[in-house]
């Protein structure tokens, strides 16, 4: 009883360090994104006092909010790489920092 | 004499394939909710849309996983050997002793799955098939036959392969949640409302499709395994380290068509009755939702798809603020998913007793029976107040308006 108490919060703990990094994380740069469109285009995409225009439409904005884009797809890629590699019997490794695709032990 | 034994062994084992194959559909089409609810309640894909979606990464997710899941019931009942084999003790006959053992466990299971669908409450299959097994392995072997806590070295048995899973899981997932809805909310101040939906409707898309894909991955491998122990406890399967192909292809098929069925009360219960959700808090949900299913699978700590999502959806209510979250429908789901274990283990040990009284073929037709019966009630009574795609999203304070009345007429003046 005692033992398996302990093995689950040895597993507890990395599982909720994965989730907030990727499950927040993630969510967090897409919010970014989202964004710096909305300051890219300007206008009527925030808020802004009625009968005002708005501010000035800046593609800066733009640029940063596809990159940001571009992040959240890299972690989904990685996610469903996750899940075909352990389906073929391999998994992730990030022992060289990025991940690599090494047999399961 | 030996030629009547091994066709009666044959029609058994008939009768546990099928089973088995209901209860992977049951499974489908009670889990659609946990990747879809908040997809379909934010209006971000129409409800045939999100379930058909769903049901196709479900077939997907099945077949990517080509891992053998033959040590499934390992984890709470001794009726296997470490490899996978069945226990010898139980093949005599063709092994009528085990097809009846997981018969009966199968047929609780599919009970409780039905009717927690009725009263439209998320409860984890894995729960029930697993208190299914467990009944009727009591019933059949003693409680000796269960496994409690394993040999101590690793995660193992009742306690850590359900029992504490399902304490921590809504727990864990619930503070992602948490954190996300409210980073999301806190950044997205000042956004014109319509901009940032659109954003957010995509991004609950493609959290939403993650999740779907890893439960196909996770749970068609169940039904598999226990398939595959069935072929192997009668003699009609010998290799404990690939599975029949057609046993994968049928389990594919089974789980998503049950994922296209869609089981509208639980998603109208996941994703209206909870919270109202908004779909900044629904991306925020899946998100949580899909990363902690898989880093725990990753780490071997197998935690319910519905604990996670079910945790989640409280978190996006919680981390967003001022909105409104009904704890009595929370409430709720607790009692459910703590009595599920031990009802679905009551069905199994009850039915076993009734297998075995009679004994033999005629015992796995009266259990089969007697499922097919309680099933055929539950629908019926389910016809009563439908849920489908048309009311699924209907307010949740409101009286559920059956889907068939007719369109008010609208009279010209």
């Amino acid at each position: 009883m005692w033992n398996n108490v302990e093995f689950s919060f040895e597993a507890v703990w990395k599982v909720l360090l994965v989730g907030l990094v990727l499950g927040a994380g993630l969510p967090l740069i897409f919010a970014l994104g989202i964004r710096s469109l909305a300051w890219g285009s300007g206008g009527d995409a925030e808020v802004h006092t009625a009968g005002t225009t708005g501010t000035r439409a800046n593609p800066f904005g733009t640029v940063l909010g596809w990159f940001l884009f571009l992040v959240v797809l890299a972690g989904i890629a990685l996610g469903i790489t996750f899940i075909v590699a352990s389906g073929f019997g391999k998994q992730l490794s990030f022992e060289h920092i990025f991940p690599t695709i090494v047999d399961k032990h | 004499m030996t030629i009547l034994r091994v066709t009666q062994a044959s029609v058994i084992l008939a009768l546990v394939i099928v089973t088995a194959l209901a209860f992977d559909f049951t499974n489908g089409f009670h889990d659609t909710a946990n990747a879809m609810a908040t997809t379909i309640a934010t209006g971000a894909l129409k409800p045939k849309t999100a379930v058909a979606l769903s049901g196709v990464l479900n077939l997907v997710g099945a077949f990517l996983s080509v891992q053998v899941a033959l040590t499934v019931t390992n984890a709470v009942v001794k009726i296997q050997n470490s490899d996978g084999t069945p226990k010898e003790s139980l093949t005599a006959n063709g092994g009528e002793a085990m097809l009846l053992i997981i018969l009966a466990g199968l047929a609780g299971g599919i009970v409780w799955n039905l009717l927690t669908w009725l009263l439209g409450l998320p409860s984890s299959s894995s729960h029930a098939l697993f208190g299914g097994l467990i009944g009727a392995t009591v019933a059949g072997l003693g409680w000796a036959g269960v496994k409690w806590n394993g040999d101590g070295t690793k995660l193992d048995g009742v306690v850590g392969k359900v029992l504490l899973p399902a304490v921590v899981s809504p727990v864990i997932a619930g503070l992602v949640a948490v954190v996300g809805t409210w980073v999301i909310f806190k950044i997205t101040v000042g956004i014109a409302a319509r901009y940032a939906q659109r954003g957010f409707k995509w991004g609950q898309i493609g959290s939403a499709s993650l999740v779907s894909l890893a439960h196909g991955t996770n749970d068609a491998q169940k039904t598999m395994g226990v398939i595959t122990l069935a072929l192997l406890a009668s003699g009609h399967w010998t290799s404990t380290s690939s599975i029949p192909f057609w046993v994968k292809v049928a389990c594919a098929v089974a789980i998503a068509l049950g994922t296209y069925l869609g089981g509208w009360r639980i998603i109208r219960t996941l994703g209206k009755g909870l919270v109202d959700i908004a779909p900044a808090q629904g991306m925020a949900a899946q998100s949580a939702s899909a990363a902690v299913i898989l880093a725990s699978s990753h780490l071997g700590f197998a935690l319910s798809t519905t604990h996670v999502a079910t945790g989640s959806v409280l978190g996006s209510g919680v981390g967003r603020p001022g909105a409104e979250v009904r704890w009595r429908v929370a409430g709720r789901m607790v009692s459910a998913w703590l009595i599920t274990l031990p009802a679905a283990g009551l069905v199994g040990a009850l039915l076993w007793y009734a297998g075995d009284t009679i004994g033999g073929l005629a015992g796995a037709i009266v259990v089969f029976a007697l499922l097919v019966v309680a099933a055929a009630g539950m629908w019926l009574r389910s016809r009563r107040v439908r849920v489908d795609q048309h009311n699924v999203n209907d307010d949740w304070d409101a009286v559920v308006a059956p889907a068939e009345v007719a369109a008010p007429v609208t009279v010209a003046s």
